[in-house]
């Protein structure tokens, strides 16, 4: 399953396909990227098994993944005392990346390389495990080398971090002993294309549809930029804004009866999660799929989606299946277009996952920037 | 009574190393509202009004960038904890004497990719993530200790 995306702008985008690794889980999309010297344009390491997560802001890599003479070209960023600056993000499974933040050039698909603050992931850096919960600890475990944050957030923190209300991500660390810092925005780690001297208002993944039974890797494209260059236009395409949390609102309908959930749209989920909605959509009985839905047959639903603003109106329909995650798993495949779980409490988020992305435009709009053609300023989606 | 002698003790250490450390947030589950009050003192955490529902009370306390909300049954136990921000709270402080049941569960569960919800379920106590950065949610409740007609829903 593969659809083919030209230009200078776009990077080849596969899900469970090169350039994942042979060890990669199901349903994960990756990216490769080139990370330079930023004082030497010409000594550079193209990483594969990047994870490409709409989920995140920005460039994170192992520590033990980097050419040590690559990761030593890298400059450090400092607080005002010199003391290295270090970045903890929380996922919502608990997980948590740690590590120091450094100055690198990237380059993305044939675009001009941009000078950006990225993070090494280093569990071990200073005394991370005392700020930082559950940091990921090598790419074997974590199951990818690095990942490529693509949401609509400019930083991975923002305001919070750079005026010193949030003291939980931020820190500057003597020797073993870190603390809370305020970072300025241009020194968080944050999204490498809105760097870019043009296609740099947000991006387009683009993935082909899957069989319902699955399929082995579906490839398609992280095509930079909206309305920018002729494999980018958004024509067709509606836009939900987004709220100050990142959210939308996504209804279900069940029987006749509707369930109405804050939303948003995460490649690096790897399922649709979503609360049962007064649906017996049956979690597994295996406890080796718990978490996930295992209806006895296939079932077909109805959501519709609107912005935060209320737009469209009305809200426009999704349809989606959900199968049987125990069966499907009894096939060859790694890549499905109807798996979801349940997701931790009934009132929701809903999280529209990866297979949202199969046989669908997605349109990430950056925050502050605008596409002129979809009359609308970021944050938002469009699809 | 001896154990709020020794609430407050821990409440003026707290205090006295609050400008050098960010103390963790204790609104303990499984034991009284009493943690509750110390909580606000010794953290200058800041405190909402009290919610009164129908068979709990819920308090809200912010704490450093992310909202904890306290559930308690009539007869002022702590039987749930809710969270919401930008990061999820310490859970051992939290879990005060569950929490050696919960890392060990936590130690032997799988490690899951995919970044998807996270539950993990002992006999005593339930803790489940989920959400998304920027807005990052979780809850830990332990079932016996929920009352009479209220649903699991409500801690939330």
């Amino acid at each position: 399953m593969s659809i083919t995306v030209t230009g200078d702008n776009a990077l080849p985008l596969t899900v469970n396909g090169s350039p994942c690794s042979s060890t990669a889980y199901l349903n994960e999309p990756c990216v490769s990227v080139t990370v330079c010297d930023p004082g030497n344009p010409s000594s550079c390491q193209t990483i594969n098994d990047i994870l490409l997560d709409t989920g995140d802001t920005g460039l994170r890599v192992f520590k033990q993944v980097f050419n040590p003479a690559l990761l030593g070209s890298l400059t450090p960023i400092t607080a005002t005392n010199g003391d290295p600056i270090a970045d903890c993000v929380q996922y919502a499974d608990g997980s948590a990346n740690w590590g120091p933040v450094e100055t690198a050039s990237v380059v993305l698909a044939n675009e001009p390389a941009v000078t950006v603050p990225i993070q090494v992931i280093d569990s071990t850096f200073a005394n991370g495990q005392k700020v930082c919960q559950n940091p990921n600890t090598t790419p074997a475990v974590s199951m990818f080398n690095g990942s490529l944050g693509m949401a609509f957030w400019l930083q991975d923190c923002g305001q919070d971090c750079a005026d010193g209300t949030n003291k939980i991500q931020y820190f500057s660390c003597n020797g073993s002993n870190c603390s809370s810092e305020q970072v300025s925005l241009t020194d968080q780690v944050q999204n490498p294309v809105a760097l870019l001297p043009q296609d740099n208002n947000g991006v387009l993944l683009v993935l082909p549809s899957v069989p319902s039974g699955g399929a082995l890797y579906a490839s398609g494209a992280l095509v930079l930029g909206i309305d920018t260059q002729s494999n980018n236009s958004s024509s067709g395409a509606t836009v939900y804004d987004a709220d100050q949390f990142g959210e939308f609102t996504t209804s279900l309908t069940i029987n006749n009866k509707v369930y109405t959930y804050s939303s948003f749209i995460d490649s690096g989920s790897n399922g649709l999660f979503f609360p049962p909605s007064g649906f017996p959509l049956l979690n597994c009985s295996s406890p080796n799929y718990s978490g996930w839905y295992c209806p006895s047959s296939t079932q077909n639903l109805l959501a519709a989606a609107t912005g935060a603003s209320g737009l469209p109106n009305p809200p426009n329909k999704i349809a989606f299946q959900i199968g049987n995650f125990a069966s499907l798993l009894n096939s060859p495949y790694w890549v499905f277009a109807n798996i979801g779980g349940d997701t931790g409490s009934n009132s929701g988020p809903f999280d529209w996952g990866l297979p949202f992305f199969f046989g669908r435009k997605v349109y990430i709009g950056f925050e502050g920037q605008q596409s002129p053609s979809l009359g609308a300023t970021g944050p938002y989606w469009a699809f | 009574m001896e154990k709020s002698h020794f609430t407050l003790f821990v409440g003026l250490c707290l205090w006295a190393t609050l400008l050098a450390t960010e103390a963790p947030v204790r609104a303990t589950l499984g034991e009284s509202d009493d943690s509750i009050a110390s909580d606000e003192k010794a953290l200058s955490a800041v405190r909402g009004a009290a919610a009164v529902r129908n068979g709990y009370t819920v308090h809200e306390l912010q704490s450093n960038s992310t909202t904890i909300r306290e559930y308690v049954s009539p007869s002022g136990v702590v039987f749930g904890i809710a969270w919401n921000g930008r990061g999820h709270p310490d859970l051992t402080p939290l879990l005060g004497s569950y929490a050696g049941e919960y890392n060990e569960a936590l130690r032997q569960t799988p490690r899951e990719p995919g970044r998807r919800p996270f539950s993990v379920k002992t006999d005593r106590v339930v803790v489940e993530k989920w959400g998304h950065m920027r807005n990052l949610k979780g809850r830990a409740y332990a079932p016996a200790l929920i009352p009479p007609g209220v649903s699991v829903d409500e801690i939330k």
